[in-house]
């Protein structure tokens, strides 16, 4: 009997003895072909990557969430006088309401915006704090957290202009501490512009002069940062660091102005003269081919292009036209104006000749064509700029001008002539009006401000310069918008994230 | 096995706490069998009810290896102590317990088996009498299933099983939404867990009805806890079909039918469509003619369904043989089923063979076997193409001459025919599920049972589109132009793979001391789940089919991908059963679960229940009652959880291979930014279940009435974050909700043979859910099923069921200016819809929504019945729904302003002569979202009738038949339903957005004719 019971105990234990197997580890599974996180810091490279990744955001684009792309591109053009939301007159309505200033805070583009920057300012973050903690030989480490704080500032001056304070995330937060008051307590416009100025100078002080060994092209510059901060001081109507930072970028003489103006905005050189990376390029986004077709700045150049009404192979959807206004605002034999805006003929009899692009490529005239303007600066030629792998027009290689360097010689005019120094303001003046082909005038305020309009039209420049100038509602109610004064000035705080915040967020006055 | 001392130490302690009661369990129970002592023979002899002598009845000493049979006149001789219980065994009888009591020679008259409570049920991880049972469990034999031509079993339960709400597609290769209960999830899979001869699964479409003996559906707790982490959404066990001892059975199943559409849209004619969208010209354009005179009479009247449907053949062909003897048992089957589907170019077929073995390698030592094979062949067809029919304008000509009517130019959508015909989307599947399993009764209350189970499961995908041209001499199209065409032929191939394993090993004890009956198991499980595929896609490859390999094509642009999954799982179960007299019930289960699916530290859950059953008609004083043959009560309370979600829901993942160009060339980087909560948890499910059986008039009449609550917390739902965290999507998945699934079920069966030669039987049950969504603990309402331009059509939101419509509300149509001047809607029209102004701000917007009901059925219930008049039969099935509501999707949205409308829309439309009507003026724009597009989706179906007549056994005798019956079946006979698409069952939606209506099969009306045999 003894002898059964020791059998039928060992038989009771079998099954669980052959679960003994069950290491702990049986339990622990890592995700198949993806990279977690800790993973993705034991690259030596991870930090390097990180930041590579920062850049990366640039891309943010389309009908999604956006840093400079397509919805940010058209918000601020649109807000302006410069252009009209285009297309056909029912399509998108929500870009329709900023066109009118009649857009609430529930409107999905400033969500997008919102979104799209955070996305992108986080990103640098956990970049900056990755390479804190690096071993990274100094050098390198510095300048990869300028580069990261560069686009970090970069960000923060989008949104500060688009919607004055907002929340200060400069370091790694918790999920939890997504509604915490300390994060949704939007920071004051001066507080923001202090992360931005820290920034750049740390940009600025860490960063290669462009042509350096360390200065890849696409990577940013002291330049870059020079010039941004050029531009921030002159918001902040502090001339004096605004003419100091446009001369050091100036005199650094790496930059000069492209002959013909046309050429700044193509893909690649004519005659030696502009394409991508040009001389007059500060800080510019590098866009280019690989399989997947995602190191573009999605329906940037498609999203512009003209749009057409049935009977041909169209270029776009037609967003962002424009406005007659703009088109008449050019002096005679201004050679921007062309450069700037592609005009539809109209239809006449025994016309046919429609509008042939710099490339050969024909649109035909207006009864084939939906608006009667678009805008020519993101135009990218399928047929001899870099044709891509497919023939998805959402995805066309466009690299995005962000800070040219006529724009920091308008930076420095208007700094020089609000210091008093005429001739210095007249002479940078007359440097960027003489490439467009335009006989000299004299460096006021008022000529430099028209100058800054037909210069940078369709570079997402002309509303903020509105506003900074303190015109906006003379200019914008003028031509016909609903803009009210001290409302209109910044866009809404977006409903969702407000809600999101449990109302910790503050709206913006008027909306 | 090697693992790190500090692991290894870890473990242990798990183990170690999990094992002492097992342990002690074990060694109380063995002791206890060394106290029996002192025994004498005790003779007897076994009468029926009537008094006849039963021979052949087993009888056995409770306790103890003994046991012997009754002889030719019913008497019997066993070795047994004064103390001693026997048992009495006989197939259609009560098993009966009798006690010694010191005497010598016993009489003992059997009764009759109650069949329905002596009918074993197969339970998790065992079976189990009825009569046992505390859970609610519902059965449903192989016979029932195998009737009806349909692909899986699961969809032939529909109307069977109170509370089983089954959601079918007309799609030969469906697997049916299944919803117990209610709907148990918002995020995680809701669709029961399904076990196969005891391997736990998620896909049955491999298994043919055929071989299936009986399909349990476990409801409560109490019968799913065992089941732990997967239990939730409740469980579906089938039974496959084994070999009995005795003479080889051989038989034929066969059916062929026919396929067609059960209900069609009925679409405005050409020149109903050009009279409406010029009317709506005048309302919103230019007023001249978007569809011109010159379009019509150069043009057709293309009713679009018609082109794209067709009758479809459908045949299911099964052969079996089993048998036996005393060493082995088998079963050997094969089935062929082929189906084409009433869309054009669909096609599936279905082969599968079962080999079912039992080996008795000694008298208390067993290793069964069970291998399945299938092999799956499908044409699918694009559901978006098929949707194309509804939009299509009909002036465009079909398909004339070999050349396709270009509808791109009409209104902007593709030629469905032409969509059809120029993509070969198809796959081969082969899939092969088996289980060894090791059956050990060392001693007659021990049964050790190790069980491993696989399934491989390997699909090829291939996609190929053809090239075609709209312009040119190779031009396609009767017009040239437009946008549809492909400059390329494409091909994209893929294999995947799935592999599972399954390791159970139980321990199962029976004994009994006098009236108290336990059984207790105990056991351990472990499973793996990987997944992975690899797949290539090519352009420029040749259109014979002999080329369709990637290296056909061109090089340029060509990408490749490949993807994997793993998850394990790590379980200790047990349950005890006790049983006192037959009267008293008790049931306690308990599952400590393990997923690697959760965090480390919220890995394990325990997952318990206990339920327990009375059964008052064995009470003494229920003994002079004539009216209950039984009555039983039974009630529940349990724990079960839902794992039902991705593998690494819970780790932050890096978004690799993000591109960039520096100095002119690609550098890929990394970006961490998406966030996950690392402190995911289950979804728990705490369910308590109240249930009365009973049965009156010689059980002619049974019935079941369950009441139950269900209540899920910790229900994972994706909540949007702050966009200051910089999460990609701006959400995240977390356990925040809570929400109940309250309901009664009831279910009703009478049967009598009212005469040698007429035999009937009726059943109906019905069953109520009332679903509700109690609290989102730090979660938002979750807006969903966004329908074309409309934006989203349902919110998820405290007090109401998951899944609510919430939609601006129809209060009419404006009937002249006076009406518009004084509302809301200050720019409307004459004819337009009229939005009720909720809260009366002469606004229409996002605050005027209103909760308008969900898709989920308020009740679901199902007839079902049979009579026999000597040779024939006849059977009928019906299922209905009731309370739930349908967005009619299709409708709402319009991708183009041409697009075409329903005959009843151009006829009732408003006009200033027919202003009453229901139905806006002539519109070419999208209407926004609201309740004009909302629909009730009750119906009432006949699923199955089936009218058979059997040859008489004595006409058989020169054909060497054993049986043969005919018999003639119409699958979906008629449908009653109000719902104007094409079917009122739902089956491509989440648990969030179910119930819109948009690119959806229709459900399909089969008609067939077959043979079974029996040789």
């Amino acid at each position: 009997m003894k002898n059964i019971i020791i059998k039928l105990g060992a038989l009771a234990l079998l099954p669980s003895l052959l679960m003994i197997g069950c290491k702990k580890s049986f339990l622990e599974v890592n995700p198949q072909g993806e990279t977690t996180e800790v993973l993705a810091l034991t690259d030596p490279e991870a930090a390097t990557k990180l930041v590579g990744g920062v850049y990366n955001t640039l891309y943010f684009g389309g009908f999604g969430n956006t840093t400079i792309g397509f919805l940010w591109v058209l918000a601020n053009d649109i807000a302006s006088d410069d252009a009209d939301k285009g297309s056909t007159p029912g399509d998108f309505g929500d870009a329709g309401q900023i066109d009118n200033f009649t857009a609430t805070s529930n409107n999905f583009i400033f969500n997008n915006i919102w979104s799209g920057h955070y996305n992108a300012i986080v990103s640098a973050n956990k970049a900056i704090d990755v390479l804190d903690k690096s071993t990274l030989e100094a050098s390198t480490k510095n300048r990869l957290v300028g580069e990261a704080r560069f686009l970090r500032g970069l960000y923060y001056f989008n949104l500060v202009r688009f919607f004055g304070g907002v929340p200060n995330i400069t370091r790694v937060l918790l999920p939890s501490e997504g509604n915490s008051v300390e994060a949704q307590t939007r920071a004051t416009k001066d507080q923001i512009y202090g992360i931005i100025v820290a920034d750049l100078e740390y940009a600025a002080a860490n960063l290669p002069i462009k042509g350096e060994a360390n200065a890849q092209v696409g990577r940013a510059t002291k330049g870059a940062a020079q010039a941004y901060l050029a531009k921030l001081y002159m918001y902040q109507k502090n001339w004096q660091k605004a003419f100091d930072n446009s001369l050091a970028a100036i005199s650094s003489n790496k930059y000069s102005l492209v002959q013909n103006y046309a050429t700044v905005f193509r893909e690649r050189p004519v005659n030696g003269q502009g394409g991508i990376n040009n001389s007059e390029s500060i800080f510019e986004v590098q866009t280019g081919i690989n399989l997947g077709e995602n190191a573009v700045s999605p329906l940037f150049s498609n999203g512009q292009g003209p749009r057409g009404r049935g009977g041909w192979n169209d270029i776009g959807f037609g967003f962002n036209t424009p406005t007659a206004d703009l088109a008449n605002a050019y002096q005679a034999g201004d050679t921007r104006r062309d450069a700037t805006i592609i005009f539809i003929n109209p239809t006449a009899a025994g016309n046919s000749a429609g509008t042939v692009l710099f490339d050969g490529f024909r649109i035909p005239s207006k009864d084939s064509v939906e608006n009667e303007r678009y805008s020519y600066k993101p135009y990218h030629s399928a047929l001899t700029e870099s044709p891509q792998v497919s023939n998805n027009k959402d995805t066309k290689p466009k690299n995005i001008r962000l800070m040219r360097y006529a724009e920091v010689l308008l930076i420095y005019a208007e700094a020089a002539a609000m210091l008093g120094n005429a001739g210095e303001a007249t002479a940078k003046l007359n440097l960027v009006r003489g490439r467009a082909n335009l006989a000299g005038s004299t460096g006021t305020i008022a000529n430099i401000w028209f100058e800054r309009r037909v210069e940078l039209a369709m570079e997402q420049d002309r509303f903020f310069d509105l506003v900074r100038q303190g015109r906006a509602g003379q200019v914008l109610r003028a031509h016909g918008k609903a803009f009210v004064d001290g409302k209109h000035e910044v866009f809404p705080i977006p409903q969702a994230q407000i809600d999101l915040s449990a109302g910790r967020l503050t709206q913006n006055n008027g909306y | 096995m090697k693992c790190r001392k500090t692991k290894q130490k870890r473990f242990c302690r798990n183990c170690t706490v999990l094992f002492k009661p097992l342990f002690a369990s074990v060694l109380v129970l063995l002791f206890s069998a060394v106290l029996y002592a002192q025994s004498d023979t005790v003779t007897g002899t076994v009468t029926g009810s009537n008094g006849n002598a039963l021979s052949g009845v087993s009888i056995s000493v409770k306790g103890t290896s003994r046991g012997t049979f009754t002889n030719n006149t019913g008497s019997f001789s066993i070795v047994a102590s004064a103390s001693d219980t026997l048992v009495l065994t006989s197939i259609g009888y009560t098993q009966q317990r009798v006690s010694v009591d010191g005497r010598t020679t016993i009489a003992i008259s059997l009764a009759s088996a109650n069949k329905e409570l002596d009918q074993v049920v197969v339970v998790g991880y065992g079976t189990s009498r009825k009569r046992d049972v505390t859970g609610s469990v519902a059965s449903v034999s192989g016979a029932e299933l195998a009737k009806q031509p349909v692909l899986t079993a699961t969809q032939a339960v529909q109307g069977k099983v109170a509370g089983v709400q089954v959601i079918a597609s007309g799609d030969p290769n469906a697997l049916p939404v299944i919803r117990i209960r209610g709907t148990g999830t918002m995020l995680a899979g809701a669709n029961p867990l399904y076990v196969v001869d005891g391997v736990i699964n998620d896909d049955i479409r491999n298994i043919n009805s055929a071989d299936i003996v009986s399909l349990e559906i476990l409801k409560d707790a109490s019968a799913t806890a065992i089941y732990g982490m997967r239990a939730a959404n409740g469980v579906i066990i089938i039974t496959t079909k084994r070999g009995k001892p005795g003479k080889m059975v051989v038989s034929y199943d066969g059916t062929v039918g026919i396929k067609e559409a059960s209900n069609l849209v009925n679409m405005a004619g050409a020149n109903q469509y050009a009279g409406y969208i010029n009317e709506a010209s005048v309302y919103y354009g230019s007023g001249d003619s978007i569809v011109t005179q010159s379009q019509l009479q150069n043009g057709g009247n293309t009713d679009w369904y018609d082109e794209v449907l067709k009758k479809g053949f459908f045949q299911n062909h099964n052969i079996s043989l089993a048998g036996g003897s005393e060493k082995i048992n088998y079963f050997l089957s094969a089935g062929y089923l082929a189906d084409e589907g009433i869309i054009r170019t669909n096609d599936f077929k279905r082969f599968t063979l079962r080999n079912n073995n039992d080996y008795k390698i000694t008298n208390n030592f067993k290793i069964s076997t069970i291998l399945s094979y299938s092999r799956s062949d499908i044409r699918n067809v694009d559901l978006g193409a098929f949707n194309v029919a509804y939009r299509a304008a009909p002036y465009v000509i079909g398909m004339q001459n070999g050349k396709y009517g270009n509808t791109s130019l009409s209104n902007n959508v593709g030629n469905p025919l032409l969509d059809q015909d120029k993509n070969d989307n198809s796959g081969k599947g082969d899939r092969f599920q088996g289980s060894i399993i090791g059956e050990y009764k060392p001693i007659r209350w021990l049964t050790l049972r190790t069980s491993f189970g696989v399934d491989k499961n390997n699909f090829r995908s291939l996609n190929y589109g053809y090239k075609y041209e709209n312009v040119g001499p190779d031009n396609v199209f009767l017009t040239a132009g437009s946008n549809q065409l492909r400059n390329n032929s494409q091909l994209t191939l893929e294999e995947s793979q799935g592999n599972r394993w399954v390791w159970d090993n139980t321990a199962t004890i029976a004994k009994s001391f006098g009236v108290h009956n336990f059984t207790l198991l105990v056991g351990t499980t472990a499973e793996e789940i990987k997944s992975n595929s690899l797949g290539g896609r090519r352009i420029n490859v040749p259109e014979s089919k002999d080329q369709w390999y990637l290296n056909a094509g061109s090089s340029i642009g060509a990408t490749n991908f490949s993807s994997g999954d793993k998850s394990t799982r790590n379980s200790y179960l047990g349950r005890l059963n006790y049983n006192l007299n037959d009267k008293y019930f008790l049931t306690a289960t308990g599952r400590y679960d393990a997923t690697s699916r959760l965090p480390s530290g919220n890995r394990w859950g325990f997952f318990p229940s206990v339920g327990a059953g009375w059964v008052i008609s064995n009470e003494g004083f229920m003994s002079d009652q004539k009216l209950f043959n039984n009555l039983k009560l039974r009630a529940s309370y349990g724990k079960v959880g839902n794992d039902g979600i991705p593998s690494s829901l819970f780790v932050p993942l890096a978004t690799q291979n993000l591109p960039y160009f520096f100095n002119g060339a690609e550098i890929l980087n990394i970006r961490i930014a998406d966030l996950a909560d690392p402190a995911l948890r289950w979804e728990v499910t705490t369910e308590s279940n109240f249930g009365i059986d009973f049965s009156l008039m010689k059980n002619k009449l049974s019935g079941t009435v369950d009441v139950y609550n269900r209540r899920t917390v910790d229900a994972l739902v994706r909540i949007r974050v702050p966009g200051i965290l910089g999460d990609p999507n701006n959400e995240y998945i977390t356990n925040a909700a809570t929400f109940t699934n309250k309901g009664i079920e009831m279910a009703l069966n009478y049967a009598d043979d009212i005469s040698r030669d007429v035999k009937f039987n009726i059943g109906a049950n019905i069953a109520f859910n009332k679903n509700r969504i109690e609290k989102l603990n730090g979660g938002q309402a979750i807006p969903d099923g966004g329908v074309g331009g409309q934006g989203t059509t349902t919110l998820s939101d405290n007090g109401q069921p998951i899944g609510s419509f919430f939609l601006w509300e129809v209060a009419g149509i404006f009937q002249n200016a006076a009406e518009i001047a004084g509302s809301a809607q200050p720019n409307s029209k004459p004819g337009d819809l009229r939005y009720r102004d909720v809260n009366g701000d002469k606004l229409i917007n996002a605050a005027d929504r209103v909760f308008q009901g969900s898709y989920q059925p308020k009740f679901t219930y199902g007839i079902n019945g049979g009579i026999s008049i000597k040779n024939f039969d006849l059977s009928v099935g019906g299922y209905g729904t009731g309370g739930g509501k349908i967005y009619n999707g299709k409708k709402a949205a319009r991708g183009d302003f041409r697009d075409n409308i329903e005959t009843s829309v151009a006829i009732n439309r408003w006009t200033p002569n027919n202003t009453n009507t229901s139905v806006p003026r002539a519109n070419v724009n999208e209407l926004p979202a609201s309740t004009y597009f909302l629909e009730k989706g009750d119906f009432f179906r006949i699923n199955n009738l089936a009218l058979g007549y059997t040859i008489s056994a004595n006409k058989l005798a020169g054909l060497k038949m054993q049986s043969l019956r005919v018999f003639a079946t119409a699958q979906n006979l008629a449908t009653f339903t109000n719902y104007s698409g094409f079917t009122p069952e739902i089956s491509n939606g989440g648990t969030l957005n179910g119930g819109i209506e948009s690119s959806i099969y229709p459900t399909t009306r089969t008609f067939a004719f077959g043979i079974n045999v029996g040789f």
